[in-house]
């Protein structure tokens, strides 16, 4: 009787042994077209592709969409294209460190890239660019510029996003002023602000003329107004206690301490999510935001309050220094092909065709964000909206700046963060805290660049 | 004298059955056992050893003793999670404990609908975490949140639950209690174990109904007070997803990137979020290896010191 049971747990364990070790098959050698349907798939496309390709998305705006756009590509090369979106984080540091990581992946934005290709963790792209006779003319120079790294292309844009001023027509023509002149310099845009600002009788406030970190921080689009930015562009100094730093928080918290940290984020905490009609511009209770080209779109202004009355301008410029007109700072999703992939020829292939015009429009036209190829640019879709153009003048404007990413920016732009909610929410003075930041950070970012 | 082979080797001197029964249990344990082995001892092995390293990923990881430890105790935010964690330790553990005792003891009156009582407690408490913290977030919205609304009709201004520095952690706590359904449950089966000729020996005595409970009922649950407040403590050090969904419905409080950490201003910047951080954003997985152990030290540490000290106050079986 107990032998019987021994040959039973002994089986078990085996089971489980077999189950936990097995890994899924790695896809080392591309495997031939597969002998379905031999005819359909274009004869030339031989052995390039794997029988299952994954793209990975760390957003998750519309996974059916994204699904669709992929299965293009998949009946057009005979290969099964699968989308995985949104994936978490940890998810893919765990992939990218792993030996299974997916063909193809598409970020939010290029902060990591420097950090994981020190990390070894991502492929330079210019050969596979190169090979596939990928136009970079095409390209905008400031989207383009997002994904460089140490003289090589790590990243490609799709699509972009730049901000600008959105402003309450209706609101504006309430507190007395024209409807359709927003203001055109910061001073403008303060003293609108607080006519545009309502206070009850409780001395709660009802309404903001303008709150500068709503929805989340610009300050990426604060600093290069005021003339600069926390790091250098050759990305070695950190410039946290500059100047045109300072400048930027001081006159964010102005803002906040006209009418009291408090009572500031009591109001904003009231407001409803960001993408919902109770948002707060949408709700018609800031009468001023900083947002970007999707807000306009079929997801957000469009789709959930289209009776709104508003307008878009560039952002205000400082009245002594008209030379920064227009200035934006231009980021977005870019695409990477990680380091460890079975099939960097394929990869290249998707990529490529990922960056072609048509691609690129109809993802550009379903997300509403800015088309990174000049091509995309005149398709009919993105001629809907009267602002739209506004968005894709900006981010070809000379003035058009991108942010400096490096491999110590989560620590910097976590620490800057952070200064920015003490100076805006608590009311502190930014200058000792921008400059103990810099001294603790420079020393790390000295260590990151030297690749620890 | 058993022969000293058969001290070192005692089954050398078991009979072939008695072999036979301990090779069955060794067969039955060892798919806890090797899962043991491999996904407990050896990454707490491993990470031992790479937080004296500085870990790459691809490259081999770089050995610098105590460098991580040292650049930790310097660390201003080790410092602020260490205080954030030990508040919701120290304030959390205990008010939920009684708490749970409270409603268990109410629970166990009988009442009419006893038992639609007892599953209303207990529901909040397999609502999965992530929905609950979701949840959580819009009662604690400011103005049209349930919380305050509810305040307000009684004349109370509600505070700023998520945006105030001052509540994160209170509010934290209040969602903890409502998923104390476990805890009770526990402390019902205890209550429930209550001799009753000791309630009402000490009824005939003239015991008021608080002395009965002081004296007889607490000490007699005292077992799993004991158990829960152990379990509770380390459980509770280690607090990461409901402050994780906190910080990150927040409209994302951050510069492009920048992880909105401990919103608001630090208050919500607990030990295993800055353990995350360290090794998922930054990738400093020697340091966060570190910022682990230390963790292990402190809870174990913590846990040897509880028992210690409840021993004279744990009241077990029948000795009286």
């Amino acid at each position: 009787m107990s032998k019987k049971w021994i040959v039973v747990a002994g089986l078990l364990i085996v089971a489980m042994l077999m189950g936990a070790c097995a890994k899924a098959a790695p896809t080392p050698t591309p495997k031939p077209a597969p002998t379905q349907a031999p005819t359909t798939a274009p004869a030339k496309e031989e052995s390039a592709f794997p029988k299952e390709m994954h793209v990975w998305v760390t957003w998750g705006d519309n996974p059916a969409q994204l699904q669709e756009l992929f299965n293009k590509f998949g009946n057009a090369h005979n290969t099964k294209v699968i989308v995985n979106a949104p994936v978490d984080e940890d998810k893919v540091i765990a992939a990218l460190s792993g030996s299974q990581p997916p063909d193809v992946l598409v970020l939010s934005g290029p902060d990591n890239v420097p950090t994981w290709v020190n990390e070894g963790l991502l492929l330079p792209l210019d050969d596979l660019i190169a090979k596939n006779n990928v136009d970079l003319n095409d390209i905008y120079e400031a989207m383009l510029a997002q994904g460089k790294y140490r003289g090589k292309i790590y990243a490609l844009p799709w699509g972009s996003d730049t901000y600008a001023l959105y402003w309450n027509k209706d609101l504006f023509e309430e507190a007395g002023l024209d409807p359709e002149h927003p203001p055109e310099t910061l001073e403008e845009l303060v003293s609108y602000a607080e006519k545009l600002t309502k206070v009850d009788d409780n001395g709660d406030i009802v309404q903001m003329g303008f709150v500068p970190d709503y929805a989340w921080s610009h300050i990426e689009q604060y600093a290069p107004m005021f003339g600069g930015y926390w790091i250098s562009r050759d990305g070695t100094k950190v410039l946290l206690d500059s100047q045109p730093v300072i400048d930027a928080l001081k006159w964010e918290q102005q803002f906040y301490t006209k009418y009291g940290p408090d009572k500031v984020l009591k109001f904003v905490s009231s407001l409803g999510d960001y993408a919902s009609p109770q948002n707060g511009f949408m709700d018609g209770k800031i009468a001023m935001v900083v947002d970007g080209e999707w807000f306009m779109g079929p997801n957000f202004i469009r789709g959930l309050k289209p009776d709104l009355w508003y307008g878009v301008a560039p952002f205000p410029y400082p009245k002594d220094h008209p030379e920064r007109k227009h200035t934006n700072t231009v980021g977005g999703t870019v695409v990477v092909i990680p380091a460890g992939v079975a099939n960097p020829e394929a990869s290249g292939k998707l990529l490529a065709w990922m960056m072609s015009p048509e691609v690129v429009a109809e993802e550009m036209c379903a997300n509403y964000n800015l088309p990174s190829s000049k091509k995309a640019a005149q398709d009919p879709c993105f001629k809907q909206d009267e602002y739209f153009a506004l968005f894709m003048e900006l981010a070809n404007d000379p003035n058009a700046t991108t942010q400096v990413f490096t491999p110590a920016s989560t620590e910097i732009n976590t620490e800057l963060s952070n200064i920015e909610e003490k100076v805006l929410h608590a009311g502190e003075d930014p200058v000792p805290l921008l400059k103990e930041a810099q001294q603790k950070l420079q020393p790390i970012l000295d260590k990151a660049n030297a690749g620890q | 004298m058993s022969h000293f082979r058969y001290r070192v080797f005692p089954w050398a001197r078991w009979s072939p059955r008695t072999r036979r029964r301990f090779v069955t249990g060794i067969l039955f344990i060892s798919p806890w056992a090797l899962g043991f082995l491999l996904f407990t001892l050896y990454p707490m092995v491993s990470s031992l050893y790479t937080s004296f390293t500085i870990y790459h990923i691809k490259a081999p990881s770089e050995w610098v003793g105590l460098a991580n430890y040292r650049q930790i105790l310097h660390d201003k935010r080790f410092w602020i999670a260490l205080y954030n964690t030990t508040y919701m330790v120290v304030i959390g553990v205990p008010s939920t404990l009684i708490g749970a005792f409270l409603c268990a003891i109410l629970l166990n009156l009988k009442l009419k609908g006893q038992s639609v009582y007892r599953v209303i407690y207990f529901i909040p408490s397999i609502v999965p975490v992530v929905a609950a913290s979701i949840l959580w977030v819009w009662i604690y919205n400011t103005n049209n949140g349930i919380l305050n609304t509810a305040l307000r009709y009684i004349g109370i201004q509600g505070p700023s639950w998520l945006t105030d520095p001052h509540w994160a952690k209170p509010a934290l706590i209040i969602m903890g209690w409502w998923g104390m359904g476990n805890t009770i449950v526990i402390y019902l089966s205890g209550l429930q174990d209550i001799p009753v000729t000791l309630l009402e020996a000490a009824e005939l005595d003239g015991a008021s109904w608080f002395q009965r409970l002081w004296h007889v009922v607490v000490p007699m649950v005292s077992p799993i007070t004991l158990f829960n407040l152990i379990l509770g403590v380390i459980d509770m050090f280690q607090y990461f997803t409901q402050a994780y969904i906190f910080a990150t419905s927040q409209a994302s409080y951050a510069v492009s990137s920048g992880r909105p950490l401990g919103a608001p201003l630090d208050s919500t910047l607990f030990y295993s979020i800055y353990l995350y951080y360290k090794a998922f954003i930054n990738l400093k997985f020697g340091y966060a290896s570190a910022l682990a152990w230390i963790l292990f030290v402190i809870i174990l540490i913590c846990t040897l010191v509880l028992m210690r000290v409840t021993e004279k106050w744990t009241f077990y079986g029948e000795e009286f």
